[in-house]
């Protein structure tokens, strides 16, 4: 299992090396650079020759290319183009408040979503089935913009009873420890702070966890109709199992690996795709600043940041694998 | 126990949730605080090195030149430096400093922290002029760096004096030495803090009513009253704070939810609830800009006044502004728009006539219109368009902007008007996108929106050179679709260097005629920004340039 694990993270190094050429590559090879961005109207032919040579952008690709690994090997993931603002820092900053929204809202979807897809696929056909799965279809093509300005005008303007966006009251004041304000403001034993930061927390998890909680559900509904056919469970039900054994003891758990699999995915999905929600509830995560930085041409950005979506990705794909045999002990590694 | 585990957290979830009072409403408390709300964050807290309008929104509140701006003009008035004088040919400038500053550190601001900063901007090799950072506005409005720079030298002459020597003269010296690009920083925290100057851990330290306290990046600046100011503030606001709220439609509920106390940027259907409002209301910003609609004049076609004329006369501009400005805009008849001394007066409005567009078309040789245009080559040397060589035949484009921008309000939705108007007049043009927005400025800077193409110009300093001369001075060259008027570059020239402001607003009126009659380009609107505030909000007054000075706000206290 350990030996799994070491040379399963091995794996990693080629994957992140490949990523960090395809990311290197294609935001270099779109039109535009950050020099242009920067001049905006003032973008003349002199003065973006002049600020492409200061920015090094004049450099051959390859050599940029080598010059920024050397960085992130030697730990240092440079700095932003525009302000010049150092990338580790900034991540640092943004990171955790993605992180701690994504975490929410893949809880919020696999606690609904899960049971969901249960009582559909147990109750196959009926009434409960059908409305859950419609409420899933909407679920997944609901724009996730035009729900969270319904959210915020029904819940931050109309009834007031939470904000309209952002992670924390600009007013109050919270030392980060783990840049998680829910955690810190535990650890800090800062109680305000705590019930602050859970307000905020509330309409964008709502919001991101729409699409998720429909896939899960669907999934699980799926899964489970199949396991639900098989042979041991009509063995079990045969000698006299109570029938809440039958569904979550063996059916459910047998169930659950596609399940795992999918909320896996769903969770770099999040990372990297929360630029709506974090667009409209003002939450400042990597997600808009990926896209902005992109749209900015801040190659130092984008690159790093593409790297650490990446590694989170293949370790939580990891932690996929590794929880099939807890699911399955049949499953082993080697 | 996993379970268990679950339903835990839920269960803490749920009881936060419910324990916290119930009411998002902004309660005000001690010390006064104004929240202004915006679509972005700060690029960086050190104006030298910045160009967007959201970091200098924020320095505006702290950091201060030799000269500013008047609260509700562009004319200059003194700041850091009390008065000053000039030799007659206008090369030698004398500032005579104020007395008893101190920079937000605790050290003095004197002649010496003058020179100290514009050597840094200007030496390249300065230890200060950080390689990696641009100065572009050093850059832009001092000519160069180093021996570029047509700043000869800047001496201390004693404490409080401060000596510019130019090479030749510049016209707008004072409009320039106003901007909030050149505020004078603290030396001590330069040296201090290095290239990490203006980053988020360390913001500005400069001399201004406001310092900096914290920058939560992509969340909000938090600035707060200097004790030490040289002035007057004349506000009752102990706090300041900025805070990003990307969406617009969020950011006026945070403002109908008490949130935050002013936002910029507004959807035209939440301005008109705010205009409706008892709680709030909306100032204007004055404008200080033009969307123009440019030809690249490597297109044969475009190369006949009669052709250009003819697509003025068939683009009907005030319907356009009606239908995208509303009331915020007005229809451009010149480059300089009405906050700008310069202008000329006789300048008649845009004209809407098919009719005689049509005719236009049939003198130049297209009777039926055309669809079709022709390319033609380039001297790579001069720039100058070569006549006789045919490149190419293309489609007649008209390309938008992929962003919004203050001056263009839907740059997709008015080329679709434009493109209907010319349809009219039998000229079929092909909508084209060129990409994002780098994409689309790098293909005009390099000359290659071939056809008629959607930019426009903010003023940086209420000056007609900043306008008139960054666009023709220097003619032909490709991101200024290679139009030439040698004569027109000539007035603008020599306005540069002629010290009357009356004899110079001659020089400008000059040039906006031959653009004119030129046809040079279509100018369309100039766009006020609208603002909205609450009722809470009392003296805030928006600048043509944005120099907005939070220490004229009160707070009203219910």
């Amino acid at each position: 299992m350990v030996r799994y694990i070491i040379r399963r993270l091995f794996e990693t190094i080629p994957v992140l090396i490949g990523v960090s050429i395809v990311v290197f590559s294609f935001v270099h090879l779109i039109p535009g650079d950050p020099a242009l961005v920067m001049l905006g109207e003032r973008a003349s032919e002199e003065n973006v020759a002049e600020l492409r040579e200061r920015l090094g952008l004049n450099e051959p690709l390859p050599v940029q290319y080598l010059v920024f690994v050397g960085n992130i090997l030697r730990g240092d993931l440079g700095r932003s183009i525009q302000g010049n603002k150092p990338v580790a820092g900034e991540l640092a900053r943004r990171f955790p408040a993605t992180m701690e929204l994504s975490f929410i809202s893949l809880f919020l979807a696999s606690i609904l979503g899960i049971p969901i897809g249960v009582i559909s696929a147990v109750k196959r056909n009926s009434l409960i089935d059908t409305a859950s799965m419609v409420g899933a279809l909407v679920g997944v093509s609901m724009p996730i913009f035009w729900l969270g300005l319904l959210l915020i005008f029904i819940f931050g303007v109309y009834l007031g009873w939470l904000p309209t966006g952002g992670r924390l009251d600009v007013t109050m004041d919270l030392e980060p420890i783990t840049g998680m304000y829910t955690i810190d403001s535990l650890l800090r034993g800062d109680w305000d702070a705590f019930g602050n930061a859970v307000k905020h927390l509330v309409l964008p998890s709502i919001a991101l966890s729409t699409i998720p909680l429909a896939i899960i559900a669907r999934i699980t509904r799926s899964a489970m109709l199949e396991v639900l056919h098989q042979d041991y469970i009509r063995t079990a039900r045969a000698k006299g199992l109570h029938e809440k054994a039958v569904i979550f003891r063996h059916a459910l758990r047998n169930a659950l690996l596609p399940v795992v699999t999918v909320i896996g995915l769903q969770m770099g999905t999040l990372l990297s795709g929360a630029v709506l929600t974090e667009t409209i509830f003002s939450w400042p995560g990597i997600g808009r600043w990926l896209f902005n930085s992109i749209q900015g041409r801040d190659y130092p950005i984008v690159q790093s940041v593409s790297l650490v979506i990446a590694l989170i990705f293949v370790l939580v794909n990891l932690l996929v694998d590794l929880s099939y045999a807890w699911l399955n002990p049949r499953i082993r590694y080697e | 126990m996993k379970k268990r585990m679950g339903w835990l957290f839920t269960g803490v979830l749920v009881a936060a949730f419910l324990l916290v009072p119930l009411g998002g409403a902004f309660a005000q408390e001690e010390p006064v605080t104004f929240i202004f709300g915006r679509g972005g964050d700060s690029v960086q807290l050190d104006p030298a090195v910045v160009t967007d309008g959201e970091s200098f929104r924020v320095t505006n509140q702290g950091c201060e030149s030799l000269l500013g701006y008047d609260r509700e003009t562009t004319n200059v008035i003194p700041r850091l430096a009390e008065s000053w004088e000039s030799n007659e040919d206008g090369t030698v400038w004398t500032f005579y400093l104020r007395q008893g500053v101190t920079f937000h550190d605790g050290t003095p601001f004197n002649a010496d922290a003058v020179v100290f900063n514009f050597e840094r901007w200007r030496f390249t090799d300065n230890p200060y002029h950080f390689a990696e950072q641009a100065f572009e506005y050093y850059d832009y409005m001092w000519g160069g760096f180093d021996d570029d720079s047509i700043i000869e030298s800047v001496e201390a002459v004693d404490e409080y004096t401060v000596r510019f020597t130019l090479k030749e003269p510049l016209a707008p010296i004072l409009a320039n030495l106003a901007m909030p690009m050149f505020s004078i920083a603290s030396p001590t925290a330069i040296q201090e803090y290095g290239a990490d100057y203006g980053t988020p851990d360390v913001g500005y330290v400069c001399t201004g009513p406001y310092k900096f306290v914290e920058w939560v990046t992509d969340d909000h600046i938090t600035l707060e009253r200097y004790e030490d100011y040289w002035g007057e503030i004349e506000g009752n606001v102990e706090r300041i704070i900025i805070r990003v709220i990307p969406d617009n439609s969020a950011r006026f509920a945070a403002l109908q939810a008490g949130e935050i106390h002013a936002m910029e940027q507004a959807n035209i259907e939440d301005l008109q609830i705010a205009e409706e409002s008892d709680d709030m209301y909306v100032l204007t910003r004055p404008a200080l800009n033009t969307a123009y609609l440019a030809f690249n004049y490597r297109i044969q076609e475009f190369r006949d006044v009669r052709v250009r004329e003819a697509i003025s006369l068939a683009i009907d501009r005030q319907a356009i502004v009606d239908a995208f400005y509303g009331q915020y805009g007005e229809v451009a008849n010149q480059f300089l728009p009405p906050v700008i001394w310069g202008r000329n007066e006789d300048i008649p409005e845009p004209e809407y006539n098919p009719e005689r567009a049509r005719e236009l078309l049939a003198e130049a040789g297209f009777p039926d219109g055309f669809s079709e245009v022709h390319v033609l080559a380039v001297d790579e040397e001069t720039n100058q368009v070569i006549e006789d060589e045919l490149v190419d035949t293309i489609p007649v484009r008209l390309y938008w902007m992929p962003i919004v921008r203050f001056y263009y309000p839907d740059p997709e939705g008015i080329a679709q008007a434009m493109a209907s108007y010319l349809a009219d007049i039998g000229i079929e043009v092909e909508l084209t996108q060129a990409g994002d927005w780098a994409t689309y400025l790098a293909a005009r800077r390099e000359g290659e929106l071939l056809g008629l193409y959607q930019l426009g110009w903010g003023g940086d300093n209420g000056d007609p050179d900043n306008f008139l001369c960054y666009f023709f001075c220097g003619i032909p060259k490709p991101e200024e679709g290679y139009y030439d008027n040698p004569e027109v570059e000539e007035l603008l020239m020599t306005a540069r260097v002629t010290p009357d402001q009356d004899a110079r607003a001659d020089l400008y009126s000059q040039a906006s005629w031959l653009l004119y009659e030129d046809v040079a380009r279509l100018w369309i609107a100039h766009n006020r920004t609208p603002l909205i505030f609450s009722n809470m909000v009392e003296g805030y007054i928006p600048n043509a340039v944005g120099t907005d000075l939070y220490r004229f706000v009160t707070i009203v206290q219910d």
